[in-house]
């Protein structure tokens, strides 16, 4: 038996950058690069680097929602909007 | 079968409406401005309601309205902005800004000292397809096939513009942290 996955090198690996840490991959596709980059010094702290650059990303920008004062506009739009004849 | 106008509004609100706060935070992305940013939500929001009947229950909801959100940007309010880009492209692909770290910071700890509004500014001066693209991934957790469908490109596309709209961008933030000084840029 032999469930090793095929493996990648350095410029394979990175071309798989993102889709990995996107968790993009297929399952074997991912293990290999994840085996890659375990035993790759350079590899690895290149992934980390990125890693945290999308981690740092994701906590800056994705906190802010829309005003309550527009949900309330669309909700009233809306229900105004119900009495026009949509049909026909 | 035509549903009542009650059961339609009840359905919107249901599936529709809590995907509210996404279709905002991207248009806001998308023009850049606050109050184009509410017009271009609520025109969305309605426009949905309008054809919600094409809606197909129980698909991805939050990526059909993005679809409509974006057309709506598309048609009504890119013209009015020709946003510059204000990147050069060739740049980019020589050394990533991990090359110039390496030595330096290579945990990437002087991201830690980036305001927020220093990053959606550098978002913002992203070109275009770049913009739409990180937006829907990195703000939003789009999967790749969801932006594929939003945007109407192939897979394989949305992958090199995730690529480049991420180098760019940290290409940007590391410029602005190194004129900050909280980087000294690198002597390689």
């Amino acid at each position: 038996m032999n469930d090793q996955p095929t493996p990648v090198n350095c410029q394979e690996a990175a071309d798989r950058l993102y889709e990995y840490l996107d968790g993009e991959l297929t399952p074997e596709i991912e293990l290999a690069v994840r085996a890659h980059i375990a035993k790759c010094a350079p590899c690895f702290k290149r992934f980390d680097f990125e890693e945290t650059f999308l981690r740092f990303l994701a906590a800056r920008i994705r906190s802010q929602g829309a005003p309550p004062e527009l949900k309330r506009r669309i909700l009233e739009s809306l229900f105004s909007d119900s009495d026009l004849p949509e049909r026909e | 079968m035509s549903q009542s106008h009650d059961e339609r509004r009840r359905g919107f609100e249901r599936e529709a409406l809590p995907h509210l706060d996404a279709v905002y935070r991207v248009a806001l992305r998308l023009s850049g401005d606050p109050a184009q940013a509410e017009d271009l939500a609520q025109e969305t929001m309605l426009k949905a309601f309008r054809s919600w009947h094409q809606y197909q229950q129980g698909t991805n909801a939050r990526a059909w309205l993005l679809t409509i959100l974006r057309h709506t940007f598309i048609n009504a309010y890119r013209q009015k902005k020709n946003r510059p880009a204000s990147v050069d492209l060739s740049e980019i692909e020589e050394f990533t800004v991990f090359h110039d770290v390496q030595d330096t910071d290579p945990e990437g700890t002087f991201f830690d000292q980036i305001i927020d509004d220093e990053v959606l500014r550098a978002i913002d001066s992203l070109p275009d397809e770049f913009r739409e693209t990180v937006v829907l991934s990195d703000v939003e957790s789009l999967s790749y096939a969801e932006i594929a469908e939003v945007t109407g490109v192939p897979v394989g596309t949305v992958k090199s513009r995730l690529y480049r709209g991420r180098q760019i961008l940290q290409r940007q933030l590391y410029e602005y942290a190194v004129e900050m000084g909280y980087l000294r840029r690198s002597a390689t």
